[in-house]
């Protein structure tokens, strides 16, 4: 990240995202309701009917980058919340609870909309705060996939997008309007295509960008993917990577390695990582946190692609799956090695990479390593430790390429 | 005298069994040449399992073995999973025919993925639960998934189950249920004669003797005990408690509630009350009895509903049994307890049941704290007052 000049779109996404969270106020104001929904949640449904989504584990990820997850942590563990929680549900019940909001108050929701695709964290986290701010819980369940996507499953979360559908009408007093649903379906959907050919970059050589870079630039497909806000954002960011490509402004000076990073980054350490890498001549290019957003939906099926879409995701997964998954990212970004994050919130994510490691070397013949940390609480970060772990895959990189970079 | 020999004969076959589960279930299958299904708490339907030929097994209660698992699943899953994965890992569990691991939360969704690498067994299942038990999806939903669960055992035994079969097992099953009902007032009313660790240990036993066999020795037990009715009643100063977790383990736990006098009223552990809580209908189509069972059973962190909120559940359970207090007994790790313990604190508390939390960590426990805590509690529900 050294010395390259600053992304100009960087400036467009404050103002976004700003302008994002006074909607949140306004529409408290102007009794819409804000409805509280996850990362893999099918939002398009909530924009469809006109109401306000807000994302809380982007409330968690925005305490963990300010490091002050702890501080906010041990508010929900006065009321007896056990720090083995996770970390952005630690954050986020111990704001409700806490008098003072070092990253401002997180937003107080009428309603509470969860889909248990990515874990079953968030399900028991909603489900505390419906009780905290007494407003209804709905759960979008989503079995997980052993294997190939089964019908059985693929009708029962339709089935629940129509009641979640009859929920908020009854909700909302309103009519819910399918056609809308196919027109921010379609946006989201354009947004998701680009994010995913912007991802796409990090394969070339040098690449324009990076995971670290993707981690900033995110805030947008998990928020206001079906906005035509979001599809701008991605378009004026494509542009501006292809004239940084034109140019030649490498994402960082003297690209050596390629790097798979499995999964989310550790949001108060993401600079010390970006920074360790780079002086390493090593791009972080892809991470499957990062993909889970590049999503493609078809307008014409809406529940039925909704339901593939957001049912189908890698952590929805059996671990076969999810290790085939990795490997076609590795490969297509013809990585040099990996670097697994085994992430003591996030028992989902982490659960099984021990051996997914083992296997991923063995049919791929790179080189990986597990590091073990917290995604946000620092208390659960040895640097060290990390640090060590991280020297030793490098000199082994180092050892195969020869020092001489990649061919 | 005689009684309570014979009653001391009944009870140390429970106890035995329990000794060594392995080694009774491997001897059985060699006896029998029964294939033999294993599970993992909660929730799985062992009906069905039994309707397809297959003894099921319960895979709990294990001691020891737990750092096998270090090299494939974190220190910071919970005791019962990493437990479980290592017997695997020892080769212990390699006589079995199948495996079901029911996905009730993180820990067990991803459970199955490692153990098929690691040391598959011959056939593997996931039971994939619904979550949500509140919406019509729901039910539909379950019974699709038991019938699919069905035709895999079917596979694997060889054996069609029909819906006479079924209901057959569902009788069998309900009958084991009802009896452990009567065993469990026994137990409340008289617990000098059927303590805690006597009555957990019993229900404990029905997830590993074939359920012909336990239905038998019930019996046995029930008559014994109904000869000696009229006997020893609660005990002056006896302090009742009503227990809350996802399991009762270590066991000594209950070892120690029953030298210092107190008696377990009710619970809600998955092996406990939720096991024996609830019947399935016996006629009409079994698979339908069997996901109304599961959608119907008493509130468990896993299954959230609104229907029956689990705080307001276990405040009255306290209420109805007249609770001295509420002992929390929770599995380090385990994130849905975990989640929540805080608002069924408040609720418990505020109704005025004065409670404990115990987090145990069963492999790594000093009973000797664990027992100094618990006794500080019960001193303390004793200065309240004992009625
Ligand atoms: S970090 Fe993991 S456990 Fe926490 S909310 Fe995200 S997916 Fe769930
Ligand atoms: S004890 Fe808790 S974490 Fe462990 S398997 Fe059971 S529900 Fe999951």
């Amino acid at each position: 990240m050294t010395g390259r000049p600053p992304f100009v779109t960087a400036d467009l996404l404050k103002k976004m995202m700003a302008d994002y969270y006074a909607r949140g106020n306004e529409a408290r104001q102007r009794g819409v309701p804000v409805v509280w929904v996850t990362a893999v949640f099918p939002v398009e449904v909530v924009y469809a009917a006109g109401l306000f989504p807000y994302y809380p584990e982007n409330f968690g990820a925005m305490a963990a980058a300010r490091k002050v997850t702890d501080q906010l942590s041990r508010a929900a563990e006065a009321q007896g919340y056990s720090f083995d929680l996770c970390g952005y549900a630690r954050c986020g019940l111990g704001d409700a609870y806490a008098s003072e909001h070092p990253v401002g108050a997180i937003e107080k929701p009428d309603m509470v909309f969860c889909c248990n695709t990515q874990c079953g964290s968030l399900p028991k986290w909603f489900e505390a705060a419906g009780r905290f701010y007494q407003v209804p819980f709905f759960l979008l369940d989503s079995p997980m996939i052993q294997s190939t996507p089964t019908t059985l499953g693929r009708l029962y979360f339709i089935e629940q997008l129509k009641e979640l559908i009859d929920f908020l009408e009854i909700r909302t007093g309103q009519t819910f309007d399918l056609d809308r649903l196919a027109e921010v379906m379609a946006l989201s959907g354009e947004a998701c295509r680009l994010w995913n050919s912007i991802l796409d970059m990090a394969a070339l050589s040098p690449a324009p960008f990076g995971f670290f870079d993707a981690c900033y630039h995110m805030a947008p497909i998990v928020t206001l993917r079906g906005t035509r806000e979001a599809v701008e954002y991605y378009r004026a960011l494509k542009g501006e990577l292809e004239e940084r490509v034109a140019k030649g402004i490498p994402a960082i000076s003297g690209e050596r390695f390629k790097i798979y990073w499995d999964h989310i980054p550790v949001w108060p350490k993401l600079r010390w990582f970006a920074d360790y890498f780079a002086s390493r001549g090593a791009l972080v290019a892809v991470s499957q946190y990062t993909h889970s957003w590049a999503w493609s939906f078809d307008p014409s099926r809406t529940l039925e692609s909704l339901a593939e879409n957001y049912t189908e995701a890698f952590i929805n997964r059996g671990f076969e799956q999810r290790v085939q998954m990795k490997i076609d990212f590795m490969r297509k970004y013809k990585v040099d090695g990996f670097i697994f994050f085994s992430n003591r919130s996030c028992k989902p994510n982490s659960f099984g990479l021990y051996d997914k490691r083992n296997v991923v070397s063995r049919r791929t013949g790179l080189p990986g390593i597990v590091i073990e940390a917290d995604m946000s609480d620092l208390r659960f970060f040895a640097e060290d430790q990390v640090k060590g772990k991280l020297d030793v895959f490098f000199h082994q990189l180092e050892q195969r390429i020869g020092g001489a970079g990649r061919q | 005298m005689a009684v309570n020999q014979y009653l001391g004969e009944v009870l140390h076959r429970f106890d035995k069994v329990l000794e060594d589960p392995l080694e009774f279930i491997q001897q059985y299958k060699t006896e029998n040449r029964v294939k033999v299904i294993g599970w993992l708490p909660a929730d799985v339907p062992e009906e069905l399992i039994h309707a397809s030929g297959a003894i099921p097994f319960g895979i709990i209660g294990h001691s020891g073995g737990y750092s096998w698992a270090d090299a494939h699943l974190q220190t910071w899953a919970c005791s019962l999973v990493r437990g479980s994965l290592g017997l695997a890992l020892q080769g212990k569990l390699a006589f079995l025919d199948g495996l079901i691991i029911p996905h009730i939360c993180d820990t067990t969704r991803n459970l199955g993925g490692i153990w098929k690498h690691v040391r598959p067994l011959p056939w593997m299942e996931n039971y994939l639960l619904p979550r949500q038990v509140d919406r019509p999806s729901a039910r539909t939903y379950l019974t699709g998934e038991l019938g699919r669960l069905k035709a895999r055992l079917e596979q694997c035994t060889g054996r069609e189950i029909t819906a006479r079969k079924l209901q057959e097992s569902i009788a069998l099953f309900n009958q084991n249920r009802v009896l452990l009902r009567r065993l469990w007032q026994w137990h409340v009313s008289h617990p000098g004669v059927i303590g805690n660790r006597v009555i957990y240990n019993i229900i404990k036993s029905a997830m590993v003797i074939p359920r012909e066999e336990h239905n038998q020795l019930l019996m046995q037990l029930l008559e014994t005990l109904d000869h000696m009715a009229g006997g020893e009643e609660v005990e002056e100063g006896c302090l009742r408690l009503v227990l809350s977790g996802k399991v009762w383990d270590p066991p000594e736990i209950m070892n120690i509630l029953d030298k210092h006098g107190a008696v377990v009223m009710a619970d809600d552990f998955t092996t406990g009350q939720r096991y024996l809580a609830g019947d399935a209908a016996e006629t009409g189509d079994p698979m339908e009895a069997l996901a109304l069972r599961q959608i119907n059973r008493i509130p468990f962190a896993c299954f959230p509903t609104a229907r029956y909120d689990r705080r307001s559940f276990l405040a009255e359970l306290a209420g109805k049994n007249r609770a001295h207090g509420v002992l929390f007994l929770h599995l380090k790790y385990c994130e849905p307890e975990n989640f929540d313990y805080p608002d069924m604190r408040a609720a418990v508390e505020s109704a005025g049941f004065p409670s404990l939390r115990v987090e145990t960590d069963v492999g790594n426990l000093s009973l000797g704290q664990l027992e100094t805590r618990i006794e500080a509690f019960l001193e303390m529900l004793r200065g309240r007052g004992t009625e």
